[in-house]
């Protein structure tokens, strides 16, 4: 079964027929259907006036020859009441009869018990045939008492004119069975009392031959039965006589053919359809006459349908061989027809297996196959024009692809490889992942040290892409380039925003935050242009305190404002973009701050707080709830921990020198009385003593404006690692570390002023730092004293 | 049904020379001649199931069962000596032997009276006075004459020798009926019985017991011996046909059709049935084969007070 299905939906010439073929058997069988109800029904009116017409003849022919039986009674009755006293009047009466109606059977005018008395108990006049001549004798006696018999009962009691119910006469000398009834009439005298019946008997065995001939239909019979019930005619000639109607039913109940007895018994005429021993029939019934007999004629529907059963069967075969020989050739012509689109079939498979030069057949058609192998035919140069632009354009794809691979090398090169941890630094460590969602993504992070501070940004550009990560480059090396003379992240923001805005034809922008850990006191200076606030994870969970901005490209006039915390040794600060809390799951659920948050506060109850591990850990929670889902945005995330530890100060001096640089040799014999402590050598001594007092004189010289007086103090305090000197004045700002290095290749006419100081600076000391607080420069240079 | 007179009619030309030559053997071999009431029925079974399975001839008596007919009914073959077992109904035999002719009981097999009144027209025949009522022109009515007396019925009573054909022409407004015989006659002609239409003498104080088999008791006093071999054989006949209804009812069909009877193997049946359970007593539920004194009783006083007998007849009269 599953193998012929299979095969009807791989052939469509099948199929196609077999739908044809349905829609035709539909159409026949609702045709067929109605021609042969009708037809049935035409049939059954037929037989039913082919029935009643053979009823209706029956029961005229009995009711003819009743009638004259009838009337002849009538006349014998009219003479004995003229005699009534003549006994023997009444057997030349008797004789009478049967001599003027020799088919008569027999005839009997019987009288009361003792009404003639010189007669006795019994007087009977009884004419019969025996053989070709008429007997008359007196037919009572004590064997044959007549008066307790039917025919002289019926009539008395009924005091009407009456017919017998049919009996079976033995005929001695022939010793055959007539089947004999009677009518009686009752004799009454002037007084009306009766006084003897006249009984006319009648063979009616022509009547049951003629019944019993009755045969419409070749298995149809006839029956008659009495008045009660029993059966006369039968073809079951052992029920003659022996059934009734109703004899079967009294063992094996049948409503049908009870119904159809009473019918019977009542007179009724009509027609009843019913099971006749398990067969359907029709049995179309009619009273005979006056006897009280009824006729009836069974049908078995087989018999009559018969004919048209043939006739159906015939028509449904033949019908049902032109439906197969129909679906026989409409497969062979939808096969043929279809023939062509097998071959361009087979083509298309060789065109599919790449060989595109193959050759299509040429139909000469100019049907639906025909434009289809000449659609095929454009198709197939069109396949071979567009295979040809295709492999140009992977070829082209390709070598977009290896650009784009190298642009994601180098944009991932951009991007610092080597994070800092506590086995290199003791003051911070720092990790950072980026995982862009195509090949090149529009995020960036970047971080570098400089002057003890450590400069910091993440961001994210609009869009996605080559575009987006072109725009990245260029925020990410203006971010180089403009806090390479910037400190404070706010003027770090603001100019890179003019810079950016007015050179942004594309409109696009990048959300960014910006930062400057200063590493010996923790301070935490930002700026935020529209990133997400990041996020604190030290003694408890909590968010950095960010005022949005706008981001960076729109306005090149904007301000952006400087924000400032304290972090505690210990904290890290999780930097991330919008990938990470808008990441998308399979049922686009994002995976919000809220989650965020939980994995860095499970993070901190684990003590993983660590930026790498607190990085993997968040990336692993991040898959875990993607799932299977597409990356929908770069994901980047930076994780700077502050791990400085205070060092405890062994000493702490100050002098306060005035912006006069007579007051040198007096710094520097602070400066070299402090490194002499310390334990430093002559040469670093030396140095540090150059670098403290280019630093002051760069104070006295420029600080305040000419010939207005100012203080400048420096202090000294020593821990375990460093060696610090404070340099502060309240004169102008001035950021000697943003100053640009002089370039000591060139000569000294060539050189900058001012660039050399901080040069010296940078070379004898370990860092220098440069803040401005309270409306005071602060600047800071710091030697390592394990140096020496 | 003329069909059965008729037929007794043929039968009378043959069974008079029979019968003479009969009687001659009778008197050589002792042959008891056999004639039941009716023509061949499954009322009869008990004895043809004698007769055919060799009760008879296994207890050493000689019988051969005649059926009567119509020039020579049952007791008048009894009483001219051409038969010398007859069935009888008690009642016949009561006014039988109130006639001068001394009976012998030698076996009982009815132990319940199955006359009904039908009534036609779904009529309670016990409300319908002056009715038009059908009885046997050969008697077997006696109860129903005594019960209409006493409920003062006043029915007129048509003497009929065959009741279903006038009972369905309407001309009987109710007939009596035996519950075996033309109570499914008359069903079978497609009569309604219901309980309001149907009488049952028994149910109302006239459970007199009906067929046994009697002897003159001139012929019973000089056959003792075969009398009771005849009688025994008879009732293990009867216990037989009880025991196998369906194989009694086959050689009651062979009887009928040898007779050839004008009736059928469904009548036969219900007839076996119905005439079975009239053998078992109400009271002690057993096929007793006994007559009751007190149904006796019961029936010779009805009949005396009825005058239908001029004397009562008692029990030990008819006892052996």
């Amino acid at each position: 079964m599953k193998k012929i299905i299979e095969y009807i939906r791989r052939k469509l010439s099948v199929r196609v027929s077999l739908w044809v073929v349905l829609f035709a058997t539909i159409i026949f069988i609702v045709a067929l259907s109605f021609l042969f109800f009708q037809a049935r029904e035409a049939v059954r009116k037929e037989a039913i006036n082919r029935a009643t017409q053979i009823l209706d003849n029956t029961s005229l022919r009995v009711e003819g020859i009743l009638n004259r039986v009838e009337v002849a009674s009538n006349m014998t009755k009219w003479l004995v009441l003229r005699h009534p006293e003549e006994a023997d009047s009444m057997l030349v009466y008797s004789r009478s009869m049967l001599l003027n109606n020799p088919d008569f059977y027999s005839c009997s005018i019987a009288f009361e018990p003792y009404y003639f008395k010189n007669k006795g108990l019994y007087f009977s006049a009884y004419t019969k045939h025996v053989g070709d001549s008429i007997r008359t004798l007196q037919g009572g006696s004590e064997h044959y008492k007549y008066f307790y018999i039917d025919w002289y009962l019926m009539p008395k009691l009924l005091d009407q004119a009456c017919w017998t119910e049919p009996y079976m006469d033995l005929d001695a000398p022939t010793n055959t069975y007539d089947m004999v009834t009677s009518y009686c009439v009752p004799i009454k005298n002037k007084q009306n009392q009766m006084i003897g019946v006249i009984n006319t008997s009648l063979s009616i065995t022509w009547l049951s031959h003629t019944i019993s001939a009755v045969k419409p239909y070749p298995r149809s019979y006839s029956i008659m039965i009495g008045r009660g019930g029993t059966y006369f005619v039968h073809p079951d000639t052992t029920k003659i006589t022996r059934q009734t109607i109703f004899t079967q039913t009294m063992e094996h109940p049948d409503t049908a053919l009870t119904a159809l007895g009473y019918a019977m018994q009542r007179g009724e005429e009509g027609m009843k359809r019913m099971k006749i021993d398990g067969e359907d029939s029709y049995v179309f019934y009619k009273p005979l006459g006056k006897t009280g007999c009824s006729m009836a004629i069974v049908c078995p529907e087989s018999d009559i349908f018969s004919g048209f059963d043939r006739l159906r069967h015939t028509v449904m075969a033949i019908v049902a061989v032109g439906l197969l020989l129909m679906l026989y050739l409409f497969i062979r012509i939808i096969t043929r027809e279809l023939n062509p689109l097998r071959r361009l079939a087979q083509e298309a498979e060789t065109i599919a297996s790449g060989q595109f030069d193959a050759v299509l057949p040429d139909f000469q058609r100019i049907d639906e196959i025909g434009q289809l192998s000449h659609s095929f035919g454009n198709m197939q140069q069109s396949l071979v024009r567009y295979i040809e632009e295709l492999k140009q354009t992977t070829s082209q794809k390709a070598s977009i692809e290896s650009d784009l691979r190298i642009a994601s090398a180098i944009q991932m090169g951009m991007l610092p490889e080597k994070f800092p941890t506590k086995d290199d630094r003791d003051d911070v460590q720092l990790y950072a992942s980026l995982t862009p969602a195509k090949e090149v993504g529009g995020d960036l992070f970047d971080f570098y040290f400089r002057d003890e501070k450590l400069f910091f940004c993440i961001g994210d550009v609009s869009g996605k892409g080559v575009p987006a990560s072109l725009f990245m480059a260029v925020t990410r090396s203006t971010f180089r380039t403009v806090s390479a003379h910037e400190s404070m992240p706010d003027r770090i923001v603001t100019t890179m925003n003019k810079t950016i805005a007015d050179m942004n034809k594309t409109h696009m922008f990048v959300t960014l935050f910006v930062g400057v850990l200063d590493l010996p006191t923790g301070r935490l200076y930002y700026c935020n242009a529209g990133h997400d606030a990041p996020v604190l994870v030290g003694a408890g969970v909590g968010v950095l305190p960010c005022e949005s901005n706008i981001p960076v490209g729109f306005m090149p006039t904007w301000k952006y404002t400087l924000q400032e915390a304290h972090i505690f040794t210990g904290t890290t600060i999780l930097l991330f973009t919008d990938g990470l809390t808008e990441a998308m799951n399979a049922n686009s659920e994002q995976f919000q701050m809220e989650r965020v948050n939980n994995v860095a506060e499970q993070a901190l109850t684990d003590g993983q707080q660590e930026p790498q591990l607190l990085i993997n850990r968040m990336i692993d929670a991040v898959h875990q709830f993607v799932g299977d889902a597409e990356q929908s945005d770069d994901l980047t995330m930076m994780a700077i921990q502050y791990i400085k530890q205070q060092s405890e100060v062994r000493m702490q001096k100050s002098i306060v020198l005035t912006n006069d640089t007579q007051e040198v040799p007096q710094l520097n014999a602070f400066v070299e009385d402090i490194c002499k402590t310390v334990g430093f050598d002559q040469a670093v001594t030396m140095q540090i003593t150059v670098a403290v007092e280019e630093a002051v004189v760069n104070v006295m010289k420029y600080a305040y404006p000419p010939g207005h007086h100012g203080n400048v103090t420096v202090e000294a305090s020593l821990n375990d690692v460093r060696l610090k000197f404070t340099i502060i004045d309240s004169g102008k700002p001035f950021d000697p570390t943003v100053q640009a290095e002089v370039d000591t290749t060139l000569s000294a006419q060539e050189r900058r002023i001012g660039g050399l100081g901080i040069h010296i600076m940078r070379q004898n000391m370990d860092s220098i730092n440069y803040e401005r607080m309270n409306n005071l420069n602060v600047l800071t240079l710091r030697k390592k004293i394990h140096n020496t | 049904m003329w069909i059965t007179l008729l037929l007794l009619f043929s039968a009378a030309a043959n069974s008079s020379f029979f019968t003479l030559n009969s009687s001659l053997l009778m008197a050589q071999d002792e042959t008891i001649v056999f004639t039941p009431q009716w023509t061949a029925q499954a009322q009869f079974a008990g004895y043809y199931v004698a007769e055919a399975k060799g009760f008879y001839r296994d207890a050493g008596v000689k019988v051969r069962i005649e059926h009567p007919s119509a020039t020579q009914p049952a007791m008048s073959r009894l009483r001219n000596n051409e038969c010398q077992a007859t069935t009888l109904q008690v009642c016949q035999a009561l006014e039988i032997v109130d006639g001068g002719i001394p009976l012998v009981n030698i076996l009982q097999t009815s132990m319940n009276n199955a006359m009904v009144i039908v009534s036609s027209r779904d009529r309670n025949p016990l409300t319908h006075k002056g009715a038009r009522v059908g009885i046997w022109s050969v008697g077997f009515g006696q109860l129903a004459i005594c019960m209409s007396i006493k409920e003062h019925l006043d029915y007129q009573w048509v003497r009929f020798a065959q009741n279903v054909n006038l009972f369905v022409s309407g001309a009987l407004d109710a007939t009596l009926a035996m519950s075996y015989n033309e109570y499914y006659q008359l069903v079978q002609a497609g009569i309604k019985m219901t309980d309001k239409n149907v009488y049952r003498f028994c149910d109302h104080g006239y459970n007199v017991q009906e067929d046994g088999v009697y002897m003159t008791r001139e012929y019973y006093n000089q056959h003792k011996e075969q009398a009771h071999r005849f009688a025994q054989a008879s009732r293990k006949g009867w216990e037989w046909a009880a025991k196998y209804p369906e194989e009694a009812l086959e050689i009651v069909m062979q009887y009928v059709d040898k007779n050839n009877v004008a009736t059928n193997r469904v009548i036969q049946r219900l007839m076996l049935k119905e005439v079975l359970r009239l053998q078992v007593d109400r009271e002690s539920k057993k096929r007793e084969f006994r007559l009751r004194p007190d149904m006796v009783q019961q029936a010779s006083r009805l009949m005396l007070e009825n005058k239908m007998l001029s004397r009562e007849v008692t029990f030990e009269e008819l006892s052996k």
